[in-house]
């Protein structure tokens, strides 16, 4: 275990001795200076000479940054080698990576090579900004990056280092330190690591429980896992499935059934059911179209009103999940404030049409259409308890709100073109299920979605069912999806909808 | 609160007999107290700031020795300084981070070149060159030329920076000149050691006052009728004197071989890289015995004519390694060779770019033409052993032993270009298979606000209002809040220098018809921007908006005290109100906001943008750097609850049931602890947002949700740690009365797994 590893056989063609070359990537505020500093340390009580250099910068505020160490064995009267300060493409013996994309960005520097290089990186992801703001979901691929990586180092260990640095309670500079040991690539030994954390002197039991961690994370990936389980894969709804679905769509229909039954009422859930049953006989329609309608409507028919958020929020569950998320112990008192901001078009959402209609008329005259009341709603106390616990109550109510009344106009017109796609382009008529996803969130958000879907309606869809469909009619759909999904000031919809019309004018001056 | 240094001070205070281990930048300082200095100043920036930092925390070290430290307010003040050493015999440096800073210091450094100094005067500066660099890239030589100043680039070992500060000192001296070294960053970042030696205690200092002041003497002054003299002073005496004491005291390094048809003249910072590159060409080792002989430049001006034509003398050609643009010192060789009348063939940016930095990539791409070029015309002979030259004997570990000395023959030089354009050629194809197994580019991952930063809120408010009332022009500055360029803020139209925003926006307020918004720290303010940019403002009855950010620190440079930093037994900042000399400058319309209220800082904004009082109006945004409040605040919160105290501590939630996945949210904000996961929903499968453990409970999220109208998942929470008997009580009765009436169960839930599969 605690056996030197030997420095590695000369790489390049130059002649003498080579450093050990390792470049650590992290990001700012991660503690990859520590970590560089502990090897460092280590090295030189290991009897090595050592040089190394970084270039934080502004890095401390989360950016991507890089530390490059190189270590090469004392040689009597040879005592002042010439280390690089920079790291040359292809010629590390290590990259020790914090962050799975910011391993990807060095292979993809070309800094790693399949000839010599063990690549240690951390699986888990810390998202960029592109990624975390992007509309729908602006996640890389991890898969890729993986598979990128894999194909491009010499050896690669791969773990996920932040949950075993969370299970230590340790800094995930230390498990990866750990990491490195286990690799068994540096020439050094455990045990100088181990002194290098002792010697630094800070939160020192942390670090070291950090270290064996990873340790350990990396040894008992060498050992061969036991064969992932398939539970969680196969369908297996707890929910009584309906019968008369396929599997595919019996899971979905089952989840939607018991979400609308705890949303609505049994009855709700029915009239649910009924409408997948008939579009289930449609013609065209097929499997995998079905249970994307089951899906988009137990979401649509469950829209989050007043009444649905205050029931999600006294949600019993809700205080042990929160006392774990806030790793509350055992004794300490936990208290959820819940930021609420109704705005107009939801409070008087809730009255009957009726009065509700002539009200949002009169605040739109009065531009009181953006008016809302901030509310700070304590729910684990009583008084918010029971502000929360009357908004609740009005599920009975719910029936007969404007909002209610408003969100049925609108599944009959959706529904009303998925059943006449249907008959034209059986393939576009999916498209048109999936537009339902525009439709979401809460207040300006819900609203953009909202117009962002009518304009759609009305620009694409209707009139192309009014004339004949063209060729490309679903490609037009999915585009025009996507493009209200690229940014929420809708210029990329206005664009892409400009585009199509053209398109469309131009086939028609060239069939007269 | 400032980063604390304790270690660092311990090895500043080493003596002779022990070794000195840690960062270039901190090599320099104790290199410093070595060297006998008597007054330090200097501003802060990366990579150099640490000089300072430490230095201001070791008050014995400077009280024993008799220092005198100055932070300064900018770096002109910091070149001033340097007047100390025009009638006095007392060493003095400064630092900043350059080119900035030295654009600053160009007023009071072309004066303290004109006049010259009798006490050594040293100019560290951090050159912010190449990656990992924040400013615009050009190079500290041109003023080193145009002022002549003499430059030192050392070579980025530890003994060698450690020598060139000393012997700055002495250069300094012996030709009345000042002296600027320059590191770039990985050099100031560093690691290594060195053989300490003593501090010494200057002559002249604090704790050794002369009586009286200098004599007058007129031919000390940077006026005229005097300056005409110091200009050909500079010229015919100082000049001469340097290049001498170069060659007197070995400052330039001569590797390899005595003779050879090729040579190479590289810049002392690169010569690590270069050196890296001929030993992957065969031709040199990690102990630096090349076999093409070497010049390294630890003095980039002024040149020794007389060096550089007895290294060329004899040679076929000569590669200079020269980083940046222009080519100053390929062009002073090449005037030297010619006025020589010598043919050595002269390379330099025919083979390596003219402009960007000198990477291993870069480096082996101009050797290896270089030494194609050369392979044709060097002497084809076996290889010939020759000693080193003598002058390689002042460093004596470097260049010496197996394998130097041995010139390197053309067969070699043509294998030495293919061994590199092969490794090129590798790294193409690297990089080209991993970008086919990528399919995608990679997204960019720039540096951004920190966790509970003060200074987002306020961006959030602009975008926000944006959102509604349209754009304005945006005149940004330099300091954290540069940060408000990237995504997702996008906000900012022009950024001309620190502390510069509002003069940026002085004419461009005449051609709008909206009021442009200029943004400041409280650093730019006391740096530049109350003179340069507020009292300008005031003097034209400029009509604009003015955004102050007041986090209390010089933050971005490591949360330095500012002259308006709360004073504290830490730090050393005085509590010169902002707020104050805004009036004392005669302006009206001045409003304090909490950044983290983002409805109020919107309302403000549109306040100012829409009042109908002519004039600068300006909004100060109080909001603690919270890089330096978790540093104070953590720990003490820590012992409190460790000690059985009460303490609330707070954090933000994302109600996973409630958030449908839009994330509106992040696109307002842009906080690291606010992210995405999975969606839990089975039938929703866009990722939620979610806030993560690194949440400092700012209040942002919330005050986001409640401006912009969001949504409300939001929640924060809670924790009372160590509740005392009433706490518990009221919870316990609370929960009681609660119970009474029911909860919420919430239904059976198959897993998303089983229906994302379904799907």
């Amino acid at each position: 275990m605690n056996a030197m590893n030997p420095i590695p056989p000369p790489a390049g063609p130059g002649p003498g001795p080579q450093p050990f070359r390792l470049l650590i990537a992290a990001l700012g505020g991660e503690g990859g200076g520590v970590l560089a500093g502990w090897i460092t340390e280590a090295a030189l009580a290991s009897g090595l000479v050592a040089s190394r250099t970084s270039i934080p910068g502004v890095a401390q505020r989360t950016g991507a940054t890089t530390y490059y160490l190189e270590m090469v064995a004392a040689q009597p009267g040879m005592l002042s080698p010439v280390l690089a300060l920079n790291p040359a493409p292809g010629q590390l013996d290590v990259l020790l990576a914090s962050e799975l994309l910011e391993a990807t960005r060095l292979a993809s520097a070309g800094m790693i090579a399949p000839s010599r290089t063990t690549l240690i990186a951390n699986t888990a992801r810390v998202y960029t900004m592109d990624e975390k703001m992007a509309m729908t979901d602006g996640r890389i691929d991890t898969a890729r990056l993986i598979s990128a990586l894999k194909s491009a180092a010499n050896r690669t260990i791969l773990a996920d280092f932040n949950s075993a640095a969370t299970a230590a309670q340790a800094p995930l500079s230390a498990v990866l330190l750990g990491a490195l040991a286990a690799s068994r690539t540096l020439p050094i030994a455990d045990d100088a690591l181990r002194d290098a954390i002792r010697r630094e002197g800070k939160t020192v039991s942390a670090n070291l429980a950090g270290f064996e961690a990873g340790l350990k994370t990396v040894a008992q990936q060498s050992t061969p896992a036991s064969a992932p389980t398939m539970a969680g894969l196969v369908p297996q709804a707890r929910v009584a499935a309906p019968a008369e679905f396929t599997a595919r769509t019996s899971v979905v229909a089952a989840e939607g059934v018991a979400r609308l039954t705890d949303y609505q009422s049994a009855a709700y859930a029915e009239r649910y059911l009924a409408t997948l049953r008939r579009f289930s006989v449609l013609p065209g329609m097929d499997d995998a179209a079905l249970a994307e309608l089951a899906r988009h409507l137990a979401v649509r028919m469950s829209v989050e009103d007043v009444t649905r958020v205050a029931q999600l929020k006294l949600r019993e569950t809700r205080i042990a999940r929160v006392n774990a998320e806030a790793k509350a112990r055992p004794g300490d008192i936990v208290d959820i404030t819940e930021f609420m901001k109704p705005g107009m078009d939801e409070i008087l959402g809730m009255f009957p049409p009726f009065l509700a209609r002539p009200s949002i008329r009169l605040t739109n005259r009065f531009g009181l259409s953006k008016a809302a009341i901030p509310l700070t709603v304590t729910t684990t106390r009583l008084w918010g308890f029971l502000r929360l616990k009357f908004l609740a109550s009005l599920r009975g109510w719910r029936p007969h709100t404007n909002k209610f009344h408003e969100e049925q106009i609108w599944l009959a017109r959706w529904l009303a073109l998925v059943e006449t796609t249907l008959k034209r382009d059986p393939r576009a008529a999916r498209e048109v299920i999936t537009t339902a996803k525009l439709v979401r969130g809460y207040g300006d958000t819900y609203r953009r979605g909202l117009e962002n879907w009518d304009r759609i309606a009305t620009s694409l869809i209707e009139p192309a069912l009014a004339s004949s469909p063209p060729e490309n009619f679903a490609e037009q759909i999915l585009q025009a999806r996507l493009a209200a999904e690229k940014d929420p000031e809708g210029q990329a919809l206005n664009a892409t909808l400009a585009a199509i019309q053209r398109a469309q004018t131009a086939t028609f001056q060239t069939a007269q | 609160m400032e980063v604390s240094f304790r270690k660092e001070i311990a090895n500043l205070k080493l003596g002779a007999g022990s070794t000195f281990r840690g960062e270039g930048i901190l090599a320099v300082t104790k290199a410093l107290l070595q060297s006998g200095v008597g007054y330090v100043g200097g501003y802060q920036g990366a990579p150099v700031s640490h000089l300072l930092d430490v230095l201001l925390q070791s008050e014995d070290i400077l009280t024993e020795l008799g220092i005198h430290l100055q932070t300064c307010t900018n770096e002109a003040a910091a070149a001033a300084l340097l007047a100390a050493s025009i009638n006095y015999p007392v060493r003095g440096a400064v630092t900043w981070k350059s080119i900035v800073g030295t654009n600053v210091a160009a007023d009071a450094l072309s004066n303290l070149a004109s006049a010259g100094v009798i006490g050594g005067a040293l100019i560290v500066v951090g050159e912010d060159y190449g990656e990992g660099a924040s400013v615009i890239q050009e190079r500290t030589h041109a003023f080193a030329l145009k002022s002549s100043v003499w430059l030192l680039d050392p070579r980025p070992d530890l003994p060698t920076i450690v020598r060139m500060v000393e012997k700055g000192f002495e250069l300094s001296e012996a030709t009345n000149t000042p002296v600027i070294l320059e590191l770039r960053i990985r050099a100031c970042h560093v690691y290594g050691s060195f053989d300490a030696k003593d501090n010494v205690a200057a002559k002249v200092s604090t704790n050794a006052r002369l009586a009286a002041p200098a004599t007058f003497d007129y031919a000390k002054l940077s006026h005229p009728p005097v300056t005409f003299n110091q200009e050909i002073d500079k010229i015919t005496r100082r000049r001469p004197l340097a290049e001498q004491f170069i060659l007197d005291h070995n400052l330039n390094d001569l590797l390899g071989p005595a003779d050879g048809d090729i040579g190479i003249i590289v810049q002392g910072g690169l010569f690590n890289v270069l050196n890296d590159r001929l030993a992957h060409a065969g031709l040199s080792d990690i102990y630096g015995n090349t076999k093409v002989p070497t010049l390294i430049l630890n003095v980039t001006n002024p040149l020794s004519s007389r060096q550089i034509t007895d290294f060329c003398a004899g040679k076929k050609a000569v590669l200079v390694v020269e980083e940046g643009a222009p080519d100053f010192l390929e062009q002073a060789i090449g005037q030297i060779l010619r006025k020589a009348d010598l043919q050595t063939k002269l390379h330099g940016k025919d083979c390596l770019p003219m402009a960007g930095e000198y990477t291993p990539l870069v480096m082996a791409d101009g050797l290896a033409k270089f030494f194609k070029a050369s392979a044709q015309t060097a002497n084809p002979a076996a290889i010939v052993s020759s000693p080193v030259l003598p002058e390689a004997s002042t460093q004596k570990r470097l260049g010496e032993g197996q394998g130097g000395g041995a010139v390197a023959a053309s067969d070699q030089l043509a294998r030495a270009a293919d061994l590199l354009t092969a490794w090129l050629t590798e790294h193409k194809t690297r990089v080209a298979q991993v970008a086919a197994a990528l399919k995608t580019p990679l997204p960019a991952r720039p540096p951004t606000f920190c966790t509970g930063c003060p200074e987002r809120p306020v961006f959030s408010a602009m975008k926000i209002l944006r959102q509604e009332t349209g754009a304005v022009h945006v005149a940004a500055d330099i300091g954290c809040h540069a940060f408000g360029t990237f995504a997702p803020f996008s906000q900012g139209n022009s950024i001309l220098g620190y502390g510069m925003s509002l003069a940026s926006a002085a004419a461009v307020s005449s051609v709008q018809q909206k009021r442009p918004v200029s943004i400041m720290g409280d650093g730019g303010f006391w740096h530049n921007g109350l003179l340069s940019g507020v009292a300008s403002a005031a003097f034209n009855k400029d009509d604009g908006v003015l955004i102050i950010m007041n986090n209390g620190y010089s933050s971005a440079t490591g949360t330095q005290d500012l002259p308006s930093s709360r004073p504290n037994d830490e730090g050393r900042g005085k509590g010169i109100e902002i707020e104050r000399s805004l009036r004392a400058l005669g302006l009206g319309w001045i409003r304090r906001v909490r950044t983290y209220g983002v409805g109020d800082v919107k309302r403000l904004l549109e306040a100012a943008l829409t009042s109908k009082e002519k004039g600068l109006k300006v909004i100060i945004a109080d909001g603690e750097c919270q890089l330096a409040r978790q540093r104070r605040v953590r720990p003490a919160m820590a012992s409190a609850v460790a000690a059985g105290k009460r303490v609330v501590r707070q954090r933000f939630w994302i109600d996973p049931e409630v958030c449908t996945g839009d994330r509106s949210c992040i696109r307002l904000s842009g906080c690291p602890s606010l992210t995405v996961k999975p969606s839990e929903d089975p039938l929703r499968t866009d990722p939620i947002a979610h806030v993560n453990s690194d949440c400092v409970g700012c209040g942002l999220c919330g005050e986001i949700a409640h401006a912009a109208q969001l949504c409300p998942s939001f929640a924060r929470i809670d924790i009372i740690q160590n509740p005392g008997p009433i706490d518990r009580w009221k919870h316990a009765t609370s929960r009681a009365l609660m119970r009474l009436f029911g909860v919420e169960r919430a239904p059976k839930q198959t897993t998303a797994e089983s229906v994302g599969a379904a799907l």
